[in-house]
């Protein structure tokens, strides 16, 4: 234990780069339930492939690049979060060609179990390519931000800022696509009804492609932050996932605001258990986390089964 | 000797893919066998086995009821499993963490309690929703009670487990291992012959209803959630006591094997059995095991071992590969219900009213009843 009191407001800003990785995850998750109808117990262990793939590329980057570096991370690093992004999209629509679309025929449940399947596959493909330790990007050691440190008594450190900024970035982005694009507004009228918008003259074959592309990109920039900021591990998407649900059904279900949300709150909600617990609001320490995400979820499903955003149960 | 090849032929298997699976069956069954006589399987080690193919077919019988019959994604067998071997083991091991000592009856009882007790619990939030929240829930019941198990030390004894469980019923004059076996095939039989009598009773039928259409279910002024309700208990109370066998089974118990791998195994031997279909459980739960030690096996030779791959994630292949590939190819699995529903007095009828010969049953009188299940 730190025997210095650390300061609530420490517990805070853990909790925004937290849920900045859970708000990455939860949009793609969100996605695939409205616009494909189905829970993709998969999409922990794409985030995994998408942080594994980004590892892989640092091996050939790093020699290439050298260590010259923009907002005090190296500059392979940011080319390597978009190696890991492509690939877990490139891979998220093959599965889509290749295992989803031919068990189409049958129901959401048919796609759900294959998603299991699926999840075991990547895992193991993982294990089989990587070896099963911990492995680390190899981003140098920083120091918290002086000057952050000294008015507000809390340790930010700058790659903490550079994955709150890009999800920023990456949301916005993904705001203005399904706000401003004519893909955008294909994609919302499908995920509202799709036989309506088959109808209607939209090719929803289109639409599950780019969602299967963006929704694995969102989902590995997630895996790669969590690698940078924890260890890039072959359950580290697992073990993530039903936190990601937890958001998902918060915000409701296949309403990609409330994923954000939802994602928001569950990830803020993870880092400060510890702190409730200090306070004696929360029975349970830090080791029930992911326990106490789980609770909120349920009580959620007592309360308002369709979530903070959601239309209907 | 005739009258039992015609019982077989008639009331076990019924067309020519299930002759063939049949055949199969028996074959291993003859090879084991002699196996065992000409010694090159220890008794011991088979008799082991067959206790854990028992246990994995109380596993899949309890997950069919649920899955199978009522269409509930139950992804926590093995916390309901777990929550059975830690009940025994807590109070019949002398030296666990609560050192109680009791009798294994009350093992199988707190198994029995506090399952149902949990799956009520996890079943008022999600069983009247869409069938995914169950499932996304109970993969987080499962997480969270591998959780308190590993993190509780002072009741659970953590990941050190607990050893010293006591044998079933070693009053009985045969070798433990030759009891532990006896005793999974009389809880299977009670099992099957349990479900099967339920499965054709109104409440089977309702269920095969909500199944197949719940709007309909409820159209008809059932209550689906209650029933839904009942499956789920009954379902998990049956991998609960599966659990309570395994301690006793294996003396031993930590959390290592409440890890979610083991619910898939699970799942596999169900959908790889026939979704629905008692019969398919206890077959699937056999091809599981043989996938499970044969790749322990595997590892056991020398010559695997030097080329230096691990196994592990080869089985994690294997697993999700085979999830994959039932769900794509053969969702129906290798011993579908056919006409599991019909009573066999009204299966005599119509195949002596139709035009079959040979006492096959005609594919269409019983399609209606039971082909529901794609």
């Amino acid at each position: 234990m730190i025997p210095l009191q650390i300061s609530p407001f420490q517990y805070v800003a853990n909790g925004v780069v937290f849920s900045s990785i859970i708000v990455l995850a939860a949009i793609g998750l969100s996605l695939v339930y409205s616009i494909a109808d189905f829970a993709n117990f998969a999409h922990g262990d794409l985030m995994t492939v998408g942080a594994f793939s980004a590892l892989f590329s640092v091996g050939f980057l790093r020699p290439m690049l050298g260590d010259a570096g923009v907002f005090g991370l190296p500059l392979w690093f940011f080319l390597a979060l978009a190696f890991g992004m492509g690939a877990a999209a490139v891979i998220s629509v093959i599965t889509d060609r290749v295992i989803y679309q031919p068990v189409k025929g049958s129901d959401s449940i048919g796609l759900l179990i294959s998603s299991i399947g699926v999840a075991l596959v990547y895992r193991a493909l993982v294990f089989l390519s990587f070896g099963t330790e911990a492995e680390r990007y190899g981003v140098p050691r920083q120091g918290p931000i002086p000057w952050v440190r000294e008015t507000l008594g809390i340790a930010v450190t700058p790659r903490n800022l550079v994955v709150v900024a890009l999800t920023i970035v990456l949301v916005t982005a993904l705001h203005l696509t399904l706000t401003r694009t004519t893909l955008g507004r294909k994609m919302r009228a499908t995920a509202d009804n799709a036989d309506l918008a088959r109808v209607s003259g939209i090719r929803t074959s289109e639409v599950i492609f780019a969602m299967w592309l963006i929704g694995g990109a969102l989902a590995a920039a997630g895996g790669v932050f969590l690698g940078l900021e924890e260890l890039v591990r072959p359950r580290m998407g697992f073990d993530i996932l039903l936190i990601v649900f937890a958001a998902v059904i918060l915000g409701g279900i296949g309403s990609v605001y409330g994923a954000m949300l939802g994602g928001l709150v569950i990830g803020m909600v993870h880092e400060l258990v510890p702190l409730f617990y200090q306070w004696g609001i929360s029975p349970v320490g830090s080791r029930y986390a992911a326990a106490v995400a789980f609770v909120i979820m349920v009580a959620i499903l007592l309360v308002r089964p369709s979530g903070i955003a959601g239309d209907s149960g | 000797m005739s009258a039992v090849s015609t019982w077989v032929s008639e009331t076990l298997v019924r067309d020519p893919t299930e002759r063939r699976i049949f055949a199969v069956l028996g074959l291993i069954t003859v090879l084991l066998v002699v196996g065992v006589l000409t010694g090159v399987i220890g008794p011991r080690f088979l008799l082991f086995q067959i206790a854990l193919v028992g246990m994995y077919a109380l596993l899949s019988l309890g997950l069919n009821v649920q899955w199978g019959y009522a269409g509930l994604i139950n992804f926590s067998v093995a916390a309901f499993w777990g929550i059975g071997a830690y009940c025994a083991a807590l109070l019949t091991a002398p030296n666990s963490p609560l050192g109680l000592g009791l009798h294994p009856v009350f093992g199988f009882l707190a198994a029995i309690v506090v399952s149902a007790f949990i799956a009520v619990l996890i079943g008022i939030p999600t069983l009247r929703l869409r069938e995914d929240y169950l499932a996304i829930a109970s993969l987080g019941l499962a997480e969270v009670i591998r959780a308190i198990i590993l993190n509780e030390r002072q009741w659970t004894a953590g990941s050190s487990g607990i050893s010293g469980i006591p044998n079933l019923m070693s009053w009985l004059p045969l070798t433990d291992a030759a009891t532990t076996a006896a005793i999974v095939v009389v809880l299977i039989a009670v099992v099957y012959l349990f479900l099967r009598r339920v499965h054709r009773s109104p409440w089977g039928r309702v269920l095969r209803t909500i199944r197949s259409d719940e709007d309909l279910a409820k159209a008809l002024g059932k209550n689906t959630y209650q029933f839904k309700m009942q499956a789920f208990v009954i379902g998990s109370v049956i991998m609960a006591v599966a659990g309570a066998f395994y301690a006793h089974l294996n003396l031993y118990i930590d959390p290592s094997d409440l890890v979610p791998l083991t619910t898939f195994y699970i799942w596999i031997a169900v959908i790889l059995g026939g979704t629905g279909s008692n019969r398919g459980a206890v077959v699937g739960a056999a091809v599981v095991i043989a996938i499970r030690e044969g790749t322990r096996f595997l590892n056991d030779i020398g010559f695997i071992q030097t080329l230096g791959i691990d196994l592990a994630p080869l089985r994690l292949l294997f697993v999700g590969g085979l999830i994959i590939l039932i769900m794509r190819f053969r969702q129906d699995g290798l011993l579908p219900p056919k006409d599991e529903l019909i009573w066999p007095a009204a299966r005599d009828e119509s195949s002596t009213g139709g035009a079959s010969p040979s006492g096959a049953v005609p594919d269409g009188g019983t399609a209606s009843n039971g082909g529901d299940d794609r």
